[in-house]
């Protein structure tokens, strides 16, 4: 029977850009990255609880690199030789403790041996979501066959969107659209229109929280329950998502456009030269009429 | 009379010794040449010339169907017709995935003639419909190559200069029954600038050799139910843009999505012009796309407006398309002893099992068979590149 359950993969990708939550600390010292990921714990410890089936990984999102706090590299699942660790004394379930103690060593780990380079206070999410779906797709070749495997990932977003990844962020949506894996997203301070189009084009649930010190209770009451639960509870609204394309040249968004047929450029004015790929462009001019010249009638 | 290099034919080359690339390792089980010549295959679709060619991004693509007795043949079961009007709905999910602001028309030709089953149209579901509803079709009589490139031509002629235009002949007849000289019409499709590519079911027609080279096409016959996807497959990725295709501004609309609730002021259900021709699904309803030109509703895109001309699209739509312009580059193979740090793949945090690893040219980093595999065919781009992105 145990081989017939679903596994349910929930992939956690948490924004711990230290600029940015070193100014949070300074704003608003109720709510810190400790805090943050203490609320991420109590999350991952339910999902796991909620069937013995379920996985969990959790990914950090550095403002250069992404690194995966939980399963970590030296740690091989199932081994219990002489991990004094991992026992609590409190009797608790010890995949739970395991996992507590691994991410809070690795978040140490990371924040402490990673230099910052430069100060920007944005997050490079696209590679963090594209290392998320490189071991979602590794997980879902490695389980039995006849085992089906469901996964989805929240992205727990604090800094604001880098403009930059706007192709690679795309190309991971797509993908993960194609694999038919859901992105949530948890927003803490800014709206992020990269953010929201994601999670409406694979399906799932943009939150921006109202009051940041209960996030905990907003990660529990929203992004607990998987798909199939959702149709049953009432959640919030979906978010009203903005599709009009920006143009290259202004940035503005515009809602009629030219589109360039070699590179699909954007671009609110014609102009005979595209920028982007230097094609010239043939213009259409409009048709000359000739005259008709009337016939004579002839008499006759 | 013919410049073509006449190739070899099969048995006119040497014997082939295919038992010979099996080879059994010392316990005598074969499984590790079958792993490898798996492992090759799917390495062969990654390996493309990446090179910056111009591709033709706005397809019209129409496929003709052979619907002549022929199509009863039971080699593919059950038999040919229904294994390809399965394919057929595969095909178009695909196609629509990888080219979203393109459209296709499927045509059909039984009894010596041709009848359009769908017209020019980008959305999937109206095509992927029409293609259930034709398995009950009758195969009788023979096909007509002549009529269906002909009925083909007369939508294509009118397709604006910037668009490519296409035709997909999936052709199991050995025979076709013509009214006029076939040569004719090759030489019209040439100026035109029609590329036809034949799919064939049965056997290699010189009629459709000369078709697909005068035009530029491709000529392939199948051998069995999975080559046939694959052929199939091959026409999903856009073609490289012929030198003699025009690049222009294509004027388009991005409309927005209006949701209202009933309990908004002066929210009014409205009908969607896309339900005007058929009577199926709902009609009025508050939400959907306006035209921002002549404000005319839409449920879905990419759309024509019936109204206005202007073509609707969203902005999802055109970043769908992008990964065919910056394509990611291959990674190169290197044998897994070279690597002195640890073993794992830098993408997915698993151990390196595989002899073969791959490296990324750009960053260095290091991925197993799998994650390169998924990388190139799905996501299109390198995670540790998008890191070292932001530094520059």
């Amino acid at each position: 029977m145990a081989s017939e359950d679903e596994i349910n993969l929930l992939v956690i990708v948490v924004d711990v850009n230290p600029i940015w939550w070193g100014q949070q600390a300074q704003r608003e010292p109720e709510l810190t990255l400790s805090k943050c990921l203490d609320a991420v714990m109590v999350l991952g410890n339910s999902h796991m609880a909620m069937t013995r089936t379920n996985k969990l990984a959790v990914i950090a999102s550095h403002c250069q690199d992404s690194h995966f706090l939980y399963p970590n590299k030296n740690w091989r699942g199932g081994d219990n030789g002489g991990e004094d660790a991992s026992s609590s004394g409190d009797g608790k379930y010890e995949l739970l403790s395991v996992a507590n103690n691994l991410i809070a060593e690795e978040i140490r780990n990371v924040m402490t041996k990673t230099e910052v380079r430069g100060n920007s206070t944005e997050t490079l999410l696209a590679g963090s979501l594209a290392k998320a779906l490189c071991y979602i797709h590794r997980v879902s070749k490695e389980v039995e066959v006849g085992q089906e495997i469901k996964s989805r990932i929240l992205v727990v977003k604090a800094a604001e969107d880098c403009a930059r990844q706007y192709m690679n962020f795309m190309n991971v949506i797509f993908a993960a659209q194609k694999q038919n894996i859901l992105i949530d997203a948890c927003v803490l301070d800014s709206d992020s229109g990269l953010l929201q189009q994601a999670c409406d084009i694979t399906g799932g649930l943009y939150l921006k929280i109202p009051q940041k010190i209960a996030l905990a209770q907003y990660l529990l009451w929203v992004f607990l329950p998987d798909s199939e639960q959702r149709s049953q509870l009432v959640l919030p609204p979906p978010a009203h998502v903005d599709y009009r394309a920006a143009c290259f040249c202004h940035r503005n968004l515009i809602e009629i456009g030219y589109v360039c047929s070699v590179c699909l450029s954007i671009f609110c004015n014609f102009s005979p030269i595209c920028t982007t790929c230097e094609t010239a462009f043939k213009i259409q001019l409009p048709q000359m009429v000739k005259p008709k010249k009337k016939k004579l009638k002839q008499s006759t | 009379m013919d410049e073509e290099p006449e190739r070899a034919k099969r048995w006119e080359g040497g014997y082939e010794r295919t038992w010979e690339v099996l080879k059994e390792d010392e316990s005598g089980s074969l499984k590790a040449t079958v792993e490898d010549i798996l492992f090759q295959s799917k390495r062969k679709r990654v390996i493309e010339n990446h090179g910056q060619v111009r591709l033709g991004m706005m397809r019209h693509l129409y496929v003709l169907i052979d619907c002549s007795r022929s199509m009863e043949d039971q080699d593919l079961k059950p038999n040919r017709l229904a294994s390809t009007l399965k394919l057929m709905e595969a095909f178009v999910d695909e196609y629509f995935d990888q080219n979203p602001i393109s459209q296709v028309g499927i045509i059909t030709t039984k009894n010596k003639r041709a009848e359009k089953l769908t017209d020019l149209a980008g959305n999937p579901k109206k095509h992927i419909a029409a293609l259930k509803k034709a398995v009950d079709t009758l195969c009788v009589g023979e096909p007509s190559l002549y009529n269906s490139l002909n009925l083909a031509i007369q939508t294509l002629k009118h397709m604006p200069g910037h668009t490519s235009r296409e035709i997909l002949i999936i052709l199991s007849s050995l025979t076709t029954c013509d009214p006029a000289s076939i040569y004719e019409l090759i030489k019209t499709l040439k100026s035109l600038k029609v590329r036809v590519s034949v799919i064939g079911l049965s056997a290699e027609v010189r009629v459709c050799t000369v078709l697909t080279r005068e035009t530029g096409g491709s000529y392939h016959v199948i051998l069995d139910e999975s080559h046939f996807r694959e052929l199939l497959m091959l026409h999903v990725k856009p073609p490289p843009a012929s030198s003699s295709s025009e690049c222009s501004l294509i004027r388009m609309g991005f409309p927005q999505h209006t949701i209202a609730s009933l309990t908004d002021q002066g929210a009014k259900p409205s009908f969607s012009m896309s339900h005007l021709d058929n009577s199926s699904g709902p009609g009025l309803s508050l939400e959907g796309y306006f035209c921002p030109q002549c404000h005319a509703k839409y449920t879905e895109l990419p759309v024509e407006c019936k109204v206005c001309g202007l073509t609707l699209v969203l902005a999802p739509h055109l970043a769908r398309s992008f990964h065919h312009l910056f394509p990611l580059q291959a990674f190169t193979e290197s044998s897994v002893e070279e690597l002195q740090e640890d073993r794992f793949c830098q993408a997915c945090q698993g151990e390196l099992k595989d002899k073969i690893i791959f490296t990324c040219p750009s960053c260095r980093s290091v991925f197993c068979v799998e994650c390169d595999l998924f990388i190139h065919d799905s996501l299109h781009c390198c995670p540790c590149c998008i890191h070292s992105q932001s530094t520059s």
